[in-house]
């Protein structure tokens, strides 16, 4: 699906006229404020907010498939245990082309919506980590690619390194609550540092819920940073 | 590390039996030249050039484990 600019009379209407228009949830997407808006005065020199609505793209749609954490569950049709195979082969198999010695495992969740892992132990987890994660989300997006492929479906499996995700995903979640609480008191937004776009889809989950902020992103690729603003009240 | 992209261009693309790499060795190491389909290009280099950042990602950390240098080229 393509990403869309939508207005309104303010950011929040904008943004809900869009996904219900797109038929999507807010966490399906991320949410580009483009204009603000202003009210004006006496109806005269009011301007329209206008959003930039990106859908995050599932796995298979090649692009930006592996990054966003999208929790949709992969089809039921492709049986699981066959795309975790495939899966856990081709990680297998970069791993020893690129000559790193590594065990992979599998892990399946009861819950749904936790897309399949594959934990990768090493006796060097830096080199496949990288600077800011970056090593390992090549790796998963390489397999997801291969294996959608392969598979023919969109396939999603997660690959960490020795619960890298894990304890990034926490780490953000701290900070993201932090965040929060200073923009409430201080009633000003704050934009956090340049992040991965799962780690800043972490940060819009952590903080949806939230009804006295909302959350954005700014900036193009490696410098896209969240935004978290006070929600204006009307 | 010519076994590692092969093996990644070739999973990846329409016509596997297209994809052509040829290395040039430099003081440090090797550049390796990756050569597919036409049609197949836009698959190699990815949405604003993802793919093609992934497998130069992947490569380097093969690099690192061998002491060595090597960078892509998609021609």
């Amino acid at each position: 699906m393509e990403a869309r600019e939508v207005s309104g009379k303010t950011v929040e209407e904008a943004v809900e006229t869009a996904l219900s228009e797109m038929g999507l949830n807010r966490s399906d997407v991320e949410i580009e404020v483009l204009q603000e808006g202003k009210r004006g005065i006496l109806g005269w020199g009011g301007e329209e907010a206008l959003v930039k609505i990106i859908p995050l793209v599932s796995a298979g749609e090649g692009g930006g498939m592996a990054d966003e954490g999208r929790a949709k569950p992969v089809e039921e049709a492709p049986d699981n245990d066959a795309i975790g195979e495939t899966a856990r082969n081709v990680v297998e198999q970069i791993l020893s082309l690129m000559d790193v010695s590594a065990s992979v495992e599998m892990i399946k969740y009861d819950d749904d919506d936790i897309p399949l892992t594959l934990e990768i132990n090493s006796d060097d987890p830096g080199i496949l980590i990288g600077r800011r994660g970056q090593s390992l989300s090549a790796l998963q997006y390489m397999v997801n690619f291969i294996a959608s492929r392969k598979h023919q479906s969109g396939v999603r499996v997660i690959v960490d390194v020795a619960g890298y995700r894990k304890r990034r995903q926490e780490e953000l979640s701290n900070t993201a609550l932090r965040i929060a609480d200073m923009v409430k008191s201080k009633g000003r937004s704050i934009m956090l540092e340049p992040m991965l776009a799962w780690e800043r889809r972490a940060v819009h989950i952590t903080l949806r819920d939230d009804l006295d902020i909302t959350t954005g992103s700014v900036g193009t690729g490696d410098r896209r940073k969240v935004v978290v603003s006070p929600k204006k009240r009307s | 590390m010519k076994e590692l992209v092969e093996y990644i261009a070739r999973a990846i693309v329409d016509n596997p039996d297209e994809v052509r790499i040829t290395e040039e060795p430099t003081d440090d190491g090797v550049v390796l030249k990756l050569e597919v389909a036409q049609e197949d290009k836009g698959k190699v280099i990815g949405k604003q050039g993802q793919t093609a950042k992934a497998i130069r990602t992947l490569l380097r950390i093969a690099a690192v484990q061998r002491n060595v240098r090597a960078s892509l080229e998609i021609v």
